[in-house]
């Protein structure tokens, strides 16, 4: 036998079968079919499962309940998904693929501010709407993009509600050492972060970086442990957070209140750290404790969501689960006022939206960020999250200043 | 607090930890000549057996070493011998471009069993510390560096006193007349494989002390596995020590670096991998074996 | 070291001369005209599955030059695609919206980088080299994502021209070919004589008059140029670079997978490895969603352990089935 042949047929073989279109994604004439890359491997895999888990229970939920209504027919729902690794260019080519050969109609986000910046400027070129819920950093939204829109609040807000529950507190915090990571995201916030603190009169007595790859922070802790600062807040995601957080135990860091971007609002920080994650703050876009009544269509309260939720995946949803099912709302109710799937007519739809939902109010300012939604402060009491702040939304008191370390 | 004294504690601290991990890997390059791009894979399978063991079992991590070295070393040995035994001696790259597929394997493999869940190992004396001249040491860490030192030192002294440490050398310098001289070639391969896996098994042991378990967690510790190999130089147990302590302490010391240029904030520890790195291009230009050098006899 | 010496010892491991299989290069440079016809399908999405092969083509073949030819193993040749983009970025921040312009630049930069951080790294030898090189590229990629001017790790986005869209995939179409035909030009030459003499010996070479340490700048010079030619025309038709796209670990190690899978040292097995490799990955990333990387892991495992000596042999082997199980166990220890 051969070698030769079968190699240049192997290879020819495989050049066709990658030019072959594949059978569009939408066959049926009466479904809607969405379309997502998300991270299902790669550095930001719990985020990206997390993501999908709020698409998939809004389409079971849609599903059940009618479909989407359009122009007097319903429509069922289709989501169709592709692993972008966690990387910033294959999610927009994965988008890409989605669009020109899957032939979806609208695209849902992907998980990560990188990711959605570049998948923004790919439906941009293709003139597709995407609405996206997990990626916070103003950059996307400053290039004036019309396709684009970003259900969740910017990532300058994150930790203003720390901050202004922490200037509220008595002993007020006067002091204030931010820590970020070095992608894109988390300095967004650092800067938010540290322009809040100067509105609210705190001094500003550390502000560092380091790479989001770091496997030790034990000098960027040292070193803001000689500033004494009264309030610590680190702008990362959760592996830095855990990192951070036993760094300052091990340093014996004793500040009145330390608070965090992503990590107190997923289980595995509480999980992992036990007592030491008690009385740490989180930021949070959303929790099962906001008391919005939405409008119909969908489940009206976040009390009402959280249990459906529970019950389905086993465990309460996190604020990325609420936010991606709110990027699908934004879509249901702009399709349905549109009363059409053409894409520009939908993207008006969204651009002029205006409701209330389980998740708090999804409107869009020009440049299609959702600056009218306020962030929500989480703290972790006795290994359950609790929001604490506004004061509107409390369920507990706020617990201030930390007890010493050890004694929580 | 005198800040540069408690950077060159955390740096050694964080070095101790960095020379284990190098360790493994630099006994297969220097010895096997195999760039073993799966290390980082052992590393978190070490990680993850420590936080099974500590979760299911209760056992201290500590005490757990010693089971997460001999369950890797035999993973290692059973996938050198018949695995990568097939091609040991290729060209180095042949065995890189195997190693990277494995380590795509167990890295994927593990996201299905444990998923991307982020876990931790947090003990009853997790962030325990004491204060010495106005320095803080954490107990975790700084019993990390005590392991470190023990192993490195068991290490050596196996490697040039036992029967075995010599046939390993002999090995590593000339295949040719160590197979004369009665050695079996292959076995000694899988040995030298499943201690670099062993190693690397303890390393995440202590590495999951203080950081978070993730499929992917292996990854930055491979790239610093590799820099501080050659820093020290390739093949030598001391050299890693070295190497990990020099490169821990070049990156504790780099936090320092904080200042403003108009509107460019210039961050030491943002810049840390580049910093440890021209550290290296020094040290290589003027001793181009690293460190301590190549090990010989 | 007489050229025809090596000749003889390239043969005696398979390998058609210096060039490699001249049946793989033909084939190489079949599919290269094929590929010419893929804009006519108007598919966006076919545009950039075929674009990125040639991208990462482009990027083996500057691989090749200094890792397969020279054998000096460059872990950092990323570093110059990476420059290569942001050149790019940069002449689009100075509103100059000229590709040609922008590969222009890219080569240059590229090429003086390679020559400047190359006159004390190529003293290294081996393994010391290549940490050497990871290390540059770290550096690099660290600076870049500091420098706010380079617009940090956010990135900056590069403008496009949307009506033509076809134009960047003949650009890198281009740069791909150059690259092809640049290494097989080499490789005829005396350079390329030069480039294996010092890969096979390096201080016998010196002895014959070969001045080391010019040839192994020249080799990582133009394998610069390559990657950093890819690397603007990448930014450009990509629209948006920041240092984790363009100084990324898979842009690192796909070119050389890629080489060592196509056969290293040929001129056909880089193209064949990136073809295959990057067509492989697309093709598990469209029909295994969830598992995709765990079978080019397998994948990747299995060819290693099946074609010890690359795609490429495949062309140029005479034999059947004996012929191949020999080689199973020509590296067994």
């Amino acid at each position: 036998m051969q070698f030769r042949p079968t190699a240049w047929l192997v290879v020819l073989a495989l050049c066709g079968t990658l030019a072959a279109p594949s059978t569009p994604a939408s066959a049926a004439g009466d479904t809607i079919v969405f379309g997502s890359p998300v991270s299902l491997t790669g550095s930001l895999t719990k985020e990206g499962h997390l993501t999908q888990e709020g698409y998939e229970f809004w389409k079971t939920y849609i599903n059940a309940h009618g479909g989407i209504k359009v122009g007097g027919k319903s429509y069922k729902v289709d989501i169709k998904y592709y692993d972008d690794e966690s990387k910033n260019d294959t999610s927009a080519q994965l988008a890409e693929r989605l669009i020109d050969q899957d032939h979806v109609n609208f695209i849902l986000g992907p998980y990560g501010s990188g990711t959605s910046f570049t998948v923004a400027q790919m439906v941009e070129r293709k003139k597709i709407p995407m609405v996206e819920g997990n990626g916070a950093a103003e950059k996307i939204f400053n290039q004036g993009f019309r396709y684009t829109f970003g259900v969740l609040s910017p990532a300058k807000r994150y930790l203003e509600g720390i901050i202004d529950m922490a200037s509220q507190q008595k002993p007020a915090a006067k002091t204030v050492a931010i820590t970020a990571a070095s992608d894109a995201f988390s300095q967004e916030v650092a800067q938010g972060a540290a322009a809040a603190a100067a509105a609210h009169h705190m001094t500003v007595v550390y502000n560092n970086k380091y790479p989001d790859t770091a496997t030790d922070v034990s000098s960027v802790i040292s070193a803001l442990k000689q500033t004494n600062p009264d309030l610590v807040l680190n702008a990362g995601h959760v592996q830095d957070a855990l990192l951070v957080q036993k760094g300052l135990k091990e340093q014996n860091v004793q500040a009145k209140g330390y608070g965090y971007t992503v990590g107190p609002d997923t289980p595995d920080f509480a999980n992992s750290l036990g007592k030491d994650a008690n009385e740490v703050f989180g930021a949070a876009q959303w929790s099962d404790a906001v008391k919005y009544k939405g409008a119909p269509g969908f489940y009206q309260t976040a009390q009402q969501y959280a249990k459906a939720f529970e019950a389905a995946y086993h465990h309460r949803p996190d604020y990325h689960n609420a936010e991606s099912t709110a990027a699908c709302l934004a879509f249901q109710y702009a399709i349905e006022k549109a009363g059409s799937l053409d894409p520009e007519k939908v993207r008006d739809a969204l651009a002029k939206l205006d409701v209330t939902t389980f998740y708090g109010i999804i409107k869009f300012d020009s440049r299609g960020l959702n600056v009218y939604k306020p962030m929500v402060t989480n703290q972790i009491q006795n290994g359950k999250l609790v929001t604490v702040w506004p004061k509107g939304l409390a369920e507990k008191p706020v617990i201030w200043p930390a007890k010493p370390w050890g004694q929580r | 607090m005198q800040l540069w004294a408690q950077d060159l504690v955390n740096g050694i601290l964080a070095g101790g930890i960095l020379a284990v991990v190098a360790l493994g890997f630099s006994l297969v390059w220097g010895i096997m000549n195999i760039i073993n791009l799966a290390h980082g894979a052992f590393v978190m399978l070490g990680a993850y057996l420590t936080w099974e063991l500590f979760r299911q079992l209760h056992v201290d991590p500590f005490l757990s070493l010693p089971i997460t070295f001999v369950a890797l070393f035999v993973l290692g040995y059973l996938l050198q011998r018949y695995v990568i035994n097939w091609v040991a001696r290729a060209p180095i790259l042949t065995t890189f471009l195997l190693t990277f597929g494995l380590s795509l394997l167990i890295v994927n493999i593990a996201l299905i069993i444990w998923t991307g869940d982020t876990r931790g190992v947090t003990t009853s004396y997790s962030g325990a510390n004491f204060t010495v001249a106005g320095v803080t040491v954490p107990w975790a860490k700084l019993l990390t560096l005590v392991a470190a030192l023990a192993i490195t030192g068991v290490l050596q002294l196996w490697l040039t006193r036992s029967k075995m440490g010599r046939a390993i050398r002999a090995t590593s310098m000339d295949i040719g007349a160590a197979q004369l001289s009665g050695v079996r070639v292959a076995h000694i391969y899988a040995i030298v494989f499943g201690l670099g896996a062993g190693l690397a098994g303890v390393a995440g042991t202590l590495v999951s002390l203080s950081y978070a378990l993730t499929p992917t967690m292996g990854d930055p510790f491979v790239v610093a596995a590799f820099v501080v190999c050659v820093l020290g130089g390739l093949g030598s147990v001391q050299g890693a020590l070295v190497g990990g302590l020099v490169y821990g302490i070049v990156e504790a010391f780099a936090t320092q670096l904080d200042v403003t240029i108009g509107t460019q904030h210039i961050s030491g520890s943002g810049l840390q991998d580049a910093i440890a790195l021209v550290v290296l291009l020094i040290v290589l230009l003027v001793r181009p074996t690293g460190i301590i050098g190549r090990a010989t006899a | 070291m007489t050229p025809s010496s090596t000749h003889r010892a390239l043969r005696g491991i398979g390998l058609g001369g210096i060039t490699g299989s001249p049946i793989a290069f033909a084939f190489v440079l079949a599919v290269m005209a094929a590929l010419l016809a893929v804009p006519f399908a108007h598919n966006d999405y076919l545009n950039i599955v075929f674009r990125n092969i040639l991208m990462y083509a482009a990027m083996a073949y500057g691989w090749n030059l200094i890792g397969g030819y020279t054998g000096y193993v460059s872990f950092g040749n990323v570093t110059f695609f990476g420059l290569g983009a942001y050149c790019s970025g940069l002449l689009s921040q100075a509103h100059v919206d000229n590709l040609l312009a922008d590969v222009a630049l890219a080569v240059a930069v590229a090429g003086a980088f390679a020559i400047v951080v190359g006159f004390p790294l190529l003293r290294l030898r081996g393994h010391y080299f290549a940490i050497a090189t990871l290390g540059v590229g770290l550096a690099v990629s660290d600076v870049v994502a500091n420098l706010d001017a380079l617009g940090g790790t956010s990135g900056l986005a590069v403008r496009q021209d949307n009506a033509h869209f076809w134009i960047y995939y003949y650009a890198m179409w281009a740069v791909a070919l150059a690259s092809i035909l640049g290494t097989y030009a080499i490789a005829r030459s005396k350079l390329g004589y030069a480039f294996v003499a010092i890969r096979e010996n390096e201080d016998a070479a010196a002895v014959l008059g070969i001045s080391p340490t010019r040839y192994k700048i020249t080799a990582w010079a133009i394998g610069a140029a390559m990657a950093g030619a890819a690397g603007a025309v990448f930014g450009v038709a990509n629209g948006f670079i920041d240092p984790s796209i363009t100084f990324s670990p898979d842009s690192n190690v796909f070119p050389i997978v890629m080489t060592i899978l196509g056969g290293i040292g040929t001129v056909g097995g880089p193209f064949i490895g990136a073809l295959i490799l990057a067509g492989v990955n697309e093709l598990l990333q469209r029909y295994f969603v969830n598992a995709h990387t765990l079978f080019f892991g397998a994948m990747i495992v299995l060819v290693v352990l099946l074609l010890p000596r690359g795609l490429v042999w495949l062309f140029g082997m005479r034999g059947g089935v004996r012929a191949w199980l020999a080689t199973l166990t020509a590296y067994k220890a």
